[in-house]
């Protein structure tokens, strides 16, 4: 199979919850003939959008996982993954975007650009991805895509630029007039299936000529030849096409499309504009670093020839075992092909290949550059780079945030016991923001994440597709000490109980680390420790970490320093410095003044301006700080950043103070020491906990 | 330290409090035309009130939150360039907890409308700003009724209100030798006790000054010129 390059997208469609990218999946794939019939996301034939394919999903009417879907539109392959909308998966959109090499960025035309939008556009600008936008369901009551598009240019501060126009709008929603061809297009037929070109209507031909001379002006900054043609009158539509594409891929031009997936208006003329304007794999800059030569960065060829470079970003346990998504950037991957995990060295082989559309599957031979396919039966953890036998690369990792919520679980029965391993060992490998351990002096399992949703996500998951019932405990805050001041100790563990003794002394400071977690200090001369107990005292220190003495929190933020010590010639040992260094730790942590930290979100509220100041009385109740408040006509944003703490039932309260009319959104921003009064309820409640133990 | 430091240092700190260090209250007024500095004087001024531990309330028309905590953020940086990364943490942390930032569209934002957000700021007992700093009206469409309004406004509320002005390029040069005010605010110069001008000095468009046209508070005599520092905008060191 030999491909054209040239012709295979990688694009992903993200936005914020509820504008339509669901739908809007669907529609490209009953326009490119990969479905036959059109299925609502909480449609009343029961049977759901395609892409949501997990039951849960269906239910909820909200996408969850991304699922990797293969079409093809004027013979371009074009590799769709839709992400989820909420910022509480955002793992799987930064995975996503990894992978991409452009995307749609969906807004819906009523509520513009919404706080999830913001947080997509920005991880697509870290990610360097293109994009497109679409302002979908422009057949709403309050449709106005001319104020979305002001708004991607303010809030987004993208150079987005119309290259449509609407023909009417709401209830009156026609079709659109392209600015580059300056044609009326109507979408007809039952499922808009039915193109028909015409003149622009004349009470259009004004706005439509302004709208492309603004066009027309933002695009000849990209090329020199439409400016030409410009001032002399005559650029042609592949000059217009030419320009529009080169500012997208350099990141400077964002065009803005328009319709409605849901009244099938649009569509067609979006994946002209991605086959258009996004870019080949080839035109994307994709590096990793040569483990061999000291991870030095070198840059990948999109060349099937050259020594295969992939990377694993999703995994899904599915019926049929494991499979494993990955994504090619150099090289050819083939079935019977070895292939090596970068990460741990180990080799595997390459059973059966397959193209992924939701939850169905194509079988494969090959998979060359820019190709997202699916492997089965491979072990590895997402993120992992696979190559040939013969190179070691790596590509650079993902960034995974830390979890910053946790709560209990309890399986109900023996039964539910098994299940849940399973399910725990499933979703951990899936998800790296989902982590799971066992409380030794509780036995209760824990599971941590991103937010509420998140981890009932999961533990529904569980319930359903493993029929795991687990009792759920009351969330918990993932709190952390750390010190605020140096503090010296010197400790002497000793022990002679008959049989070898026990001698170690150690002393030293702990002093507050800015930036990491932790390090080690060694400041012994005159070998007053002995080498090989260096690296023990290290080790009982990193040990005691695990639990600090102010409530049992993991401490962060500590640099521990060992200048002077003893040993014996006999009695001492491994076990005896890890025992000392602990016992020193120990001494100085009291003496360095620890406090306790707890995980701030970045929250935004949003709704009518009416409900602005009970909006931000609720935050104030929260021990939140308002950042500030943004007001556009009847719609106000408040952005606060608020304790995780007290966020808990937040939406229920906010549903009831605004009649239901607000929303809100939150990430973690930052971890942030806790208030005195409230630290000291933390501690009694931890230490009563404990006592319980 | 570095925050007492800073407030000693703050040549701003003359237009919100008197030399006993007691807060005196105004309506206050920064002209200049466009790109010249007005909202990074403003930040000072707001900054010498936030470090001595008021709360103020920034009102930014037709700015985005993100583009106004950035001033902020920068300006604090710049006046505190040699202090330690830990305490410039706190000290960020703190100005965010005494800032609150409201955003309008110009089409949105009205005497009433800010009357109405600060009671519920203040009756919910949320944030007692001390001054408020009213950034981007265009005083070209303010009609004279509206800053009487806010006049009242302010006395009432016992705060200070500083807004900033565009003024007409043409207006500038003769009008200033008067002290008088310069277009669109010649009209309602009486409504406020400290009017300051930001000018280019002639023929050099490196040199901004600050050249304070008005104070009836007797903080600082009329007349006295400051220099900007023409990059970052800051007027930093010399005191009045």
């Amino acid at each position: 199979m030999k491909k054209d390059l040239e012709k295979v997208r990688n694009i992903g469609i993200s936005a914020h919850i509820d504008s339509g990218k669901t739908t809007l999946t669907e529609r490209v794939l009953f326009y490119t003939q990969k479905i036959h019939a059109i299925h609502e996301v909480r449609g009343k034939d029961g049977v759901g959008a395609v892409m949501d394919s997990m039951e849960l999903e269906r239910e909820r009417g909200i996408t969850i996982q991304s699922a990797a879907t293969y079409c093809t539109w004027k013979d371009y392959d074009i590799n769709i993954i839709d992400t989820p909308g909420h910022v509480d998966f955002t793992i799987e959109v930064e995975r996503a975007l990894r992978v991409l090499d452009g995307a749609v960025l969906i807004l819906c035309s009523v509520g513009g650009v919404q706080s999830q939008s913001i947080t997509v556009n920005r991880q697509m600008t870290r990610y360097k991805v293109p994009r497109v936008v679409f302002i979908n369901k422009c057949d709403r009551t309050g449709a106005n895509p001319k104020r979305v598009t002001a708004q991607i240019r303010e809030k987004l501060n993208l150079n987005a630029v119309a290259i449509q126009l609407p023909i009417g709008l709401e209830n009156d929603l026609k079709g659109v007039v392209d600015l580059v061809t300056m044609r009326a297009i109507y979408f007809e037929g039952d499922n808009g299936e039915i193109i028909r070109e015409e003149a622009i209507p004349a009470e259009m031909q004004a706005e439509a000529d302004a709208a492309r001379e603004t066009l027309l002006d933002a695009v000849s900054m990209f090329s020199d030849e439409l400016m030409e043609a410009v001032l002399e009158g005559n650029p042609t539509e592949e000059m217009i096409h030419a320009a529009i594409r080169k500012g997208t891929l350099a990141l400077e031009f964002v065009p803005v499309l328009i319709g409605s997936a849901y009244k099938n208006k649009g569509v067609q003329r979006l994946l002209d504009g991605v086959v258009a304007y996004l870019p080949a794999p080839r035109e994307i800059e994709n590096t990793a670093y040569d483990l061999d030569k000291n991870e030095e960065e070198l840059v990948l060829e999109s060349d099937p020839s050259k020594p295969l470079v992939c990377l694993a970003f999703k995994l899904e346990d599915g019926r049929y075992g494991q499979l494993t998504y990955v994504r090619t950037y150099q090289g050819t991957m083939k079935k019977g092909d070895t292939i090596v995990n970068s990460r741990n060295g180990k080799k595997a082989k390459v059973g059966r290949l397959v193209r992924m559309h939701s939850s169905e599957m194509e079988e494969i031979d090959e998979a060359g550059p820019g190709d997202i396919v699916a492997l089965f039966g491979i072990d590895c953890a997402s993120g992992d780079t696979f190559t040939s036998p013969d190179i070691s690369f790596s590509m650079s990792s993902m960034h995974v945030p830390a979890p910053v919520i946790s709560l209990s679980i309890k399986p109900i029965d023996n039964k539910a016991q098994g299940n849940m391993s399973k399910a725990l060992n499933r979703f951990t490998k899936e998800d790296p923001t989902f982590r799971t351990f066992v409380d030794h002096e509780t036995s209760e399992t824990i599971i941590s994440g991103m937010g509420e949703l998140h981890l009932e996500v999961y533990i529904e998951r569980m319930k359903r597709e493993y029929n795991a019932e687990v009792l759920v405990g009351a969330p918990q805050v993932a709190y952390r000490e750390t010190i605020t001041a140096r503090a010296e100790f010197n400790y002497t563990h000793k022990k002679q109980t008959g049989g070898s003794g026990q001698f170690a002394r150690v002393a030293g400071y702990i002093e507050p680390l800015e930036e990491g977690e932790y390090e080690f200090v060694d400041q012994i001369v005159g070998g007053v420790i002995p080498r090989e107990f260096i690296s023990s005292c290290d080790k009982g220190f990193a040990g005691s970490l695990a639990k600090g003495a102010l409530a049992g929190f993991p401490v962060n933020g500590v640099r521990c320093a060992i200048n002077d010590g003893a040993a014996h010639a006999v009695d001492s040992s491994d076990v005896a410095f890890q025992l000392a260094a602990r016992g020193g730790f120990k001494e100085g942590y009291l003496k360095a003044k620890p406090v306790l930290m707890e995980p701030i979100m970045k929250v935004a509220v949003e709704g009518p301006t009416e409900f602005q100041g009970a909006i931000m009385g609720s935050i104030n109740q929260r021990r939140g700080m308002i950042i500030g408040t943004l007001e556009e006509g009847d719609y106000t944003v408040v952005e606060a950043e608020v304790p995780l703490a007290e966020m808990f039932g937040y939406s229920t309260i906010l549903r009831s103070l605004t009649q239901g009319k607000a929303e809100f959104t939150m990430e973690f921003a930052v971890y942030r020491q806790v208030p005195r009064n409230v630290a000291d309820e933390v501690i009694a409640a931890a230490k009563k906990a404990q006592e319980k133990k | 330290m570095l925050k007492t430091d800073l407030i000693a240092k703050n040549p701003m700190g003359a237009f919100s409090r008197d030399a006993a260090g007691n807060d005196v209250q105004r309506m206050g007024l920064v002209m200049a035309r466009p790109g010249l500095g007005k909202t990074a004087i403003l930040v000072q001024i707001a900054l010498d009130s936030i470090l001595r531990g008021k709360q103020v309330l920034h009102v930014s028309i037709g700015e985005t939150l993100d583009k106004t905590k950035v001033w902020y953020d920068d300006i604090l940086n710049d006046i505190s360039a040699n202090a330690k990364q830990e305490d410039m943490a706190d000290l960020h942390l703190e100005v965010s907890r005494n800032r609150m930032i409201m955003t309008f569209n110009a089409s949105t934002f009205s005497r009433p409308k800010l009357e109405e957000r600060l009671n519920d700021l203040i009756y919910q007992d949320i944030f007692r700003p001390s001054c408020v700093i009213i950034d981007g009206m265009d005083f070209s469409k303010v009609d004279r009724k509206t800053l009487i309004d806010m006049r009242d406004l302010q006395k009432e509320a016992n705060m200070s209100i500083w807004f900033s002005a565009v003024t007409l390029r043409e207006a500038q040069s003769e009008t200033v030798v008067k002290h008088d005010m310069p277009a669109p605010c010649d009209q309602v110069d009486d409504l406020f006790d400290t009017a300051i001008m930001l000018q280019p000095e002639s023929g050099d468009e490196g040199k901004i000054f600050l050249n304070v046209l008005k104070d009836t508070t007797g903080c600082v005599a009329p007349g006295k010129s400051l220099r900007l520092d023409p990059t970052t905008l800051v007027v930093w060191g010399s005191c009045f």
